[in-house]
């Protein structure tokens, strides 16, 4: 996808048409966001850039061609954001065995893949020197996380929030950034699921919900007129 | 029991989508002590999708009162125009935000009453019933839905959302077969 104002633009039927008109704009782009890249490691992009049903016996976690299709976005994002002064805050699982001996896993997925390592974030997408990684069990980037304390001690007043799956993680993160109070944008191209009908939907229902969603050059354009400040207190 | 993709999204379904997500096909079961957890929709909502869905929230809780099974209602605004009845015996928790554990006592009420599953209904099926599913599968919860006793204001984003929902985290099954699993002395699963 490369362009992205209306992600779900062939999936809409006449309810979901009027659910959009209805929609009332909601606070964006505040004056010191971060970036919060969730889920970007490895796994989901194992098996290459191929047909995710292809992948499935050998690789049943990828997301096949849907991650490296948004990987050039999310590459190009990542620079404009630390070009910016915008801190990124990755999102990565954490898979130290004597976190989860009991093996609790946060979805109801089979695991197949035992390769722990691939819960590396993607060597492109790599956090720099200085830049915070969270590591979670569950589905959302906050539960259980100090997330939350985090961006109240950086004066975060708005985020810009990507990753995978968009029906899963990403969406779950996002409710609960916007139940903590901050204003989301969701960047489309930068985002990505298994399955294109169950990517659009979760975005369509976020943005009628509880974030604005955007793509990368509206982002990007947002965060060269922010003048982001950063102090932690 | 129906088959795992034999609900209300599977006319959506593709062979591409059945096979993609057929990691996370599995047996599913009621807890052996769930609650009821009923998320009101907030006012002025209306149901295009599954409208019967409070009396089929009716059926339920009335079995779920007559064997003891805890029923608490999460309700954004108690002012709202009462969708399902609330009886003396059930539990009312506030629902400042989507999900109904966010911001609220829901999990400590589920604590003190020693549950170790819940079976969530209510609307949207997109918005606070979805919400409410996935979080409580964070607090680890065994969790399920009866879809319909599920509303929406959108077919569409019902079925995803219950189609992604029922594969990632809770347990999908019909109003029928969760009464079912109640009235066998519940669940079987631990």
């Amino acid at each position: 996808m490369t362009t992205t104002s209306d992600p779900w633009i062939d999936i809409l039927d006449d309810e979901t048409r009027a659910l959009l008109a209805a929609r009332k704009p909601r606070p964006t782009g505040g004056k010191s966001p971060v970036l919060i890249a969730v889920d970007l490691y490895d796994l989901v992009y194992d098996g290459g850039n191929r047909p995710v049903v292809e992948l499935m016996d050998d690789y049943p976690a990828s997301c096949g061609e849907y991650a490296w299709g948004a990987l050039p976005a999310t590459i190009e994002l990542f620079n404009q954001t630390r070009a910016a002064g915008i801190p990124i805050i990755h999102v990565n699982y954490d898979t130290r065995a004597e976190t989860d001996p009991w093996n609790i896993h946060p979805t109801n997925r089979k695991r197949r893949q035992k390769n722990l390592g691939l819960y590396s974030i993607k060597s492109e997408l790599a956090a720099l020197e200085g830049e915070t990684i969270i590591y979670k069990k569950r589905a959302s980037a906050f539960f259980g996380t100090p997330l939350c304390a985090f961006l109240n001690e950086m004066q975060v007043d708005s985020v810009y929030m990507i990753g995978e799956s968009t029906s899963g993680c990403l969406r779950a993160s996002v409710v609960e950034a916007w139940s903590f109070g901050y204003p989301v944008s969701v960047i489309a191209d930068a985002s990505f699921d298994r399955y294109p009908l169950n990517h659009k939907v979760s975005l369509l229902d976020m943005h009628l919900k509880y974030a604005t969603v955007i793509d990368v050059a509206t982002a990007t354009r947002e965060m060269r007129s922010s003048k982001p400040v950063h102090e932690v207190a | 029991m129906r088959s795992f993709e034999d609900y209300c999204w599977s006319d959506i379904l593709t062979d591409d989508m059945t096979r993609i997500y057929s990691a996370y096909h599995r047996q599913r079961a009621i807890s052996s002590r769930p609650a009821l957890v009923v998320v009101h929709p907030e006012n002025g909502f209306t149901a295009v999708a599954q409208p019967e869905w409070p009396k089929e929230v009716e059926r339920i809780a009335a079995i779920a009162r007559k064997n003891g099974t805890p029923v608490v209602h999460s309700r954004r605004n108690t002012d709202d125009r009462l969708h399902v009845r609330i009886a003396p015996e059930d539990f009312t928790c506030a629902r400042p935000c989507e999900s109904a554990f966010f911001f609220s006592d829901l999990e400590r009420v589920l604590t003190r009453q020693k549950v170790n599953g819940v079976i969530v209904v209510g609307a949207p099926a997109s918005g606070a019933v979805r919400a409410t599913a996935a979080e409580a599968k964070s607090y680890g919860y065994r969790t399920a839905i009866a879809e319909d006793a599920t509303g929406d204001e959108s077919s569409l984003l019902r079925k995803v959302a219950l189609f992604d929902v029922a594969h990632k985290y809770a347990d999908v099954m019909s109003a029928d077969e969760v009464i079912e699993f109640l009235q066998a002395g519940k669940g079987t699963a631990s």
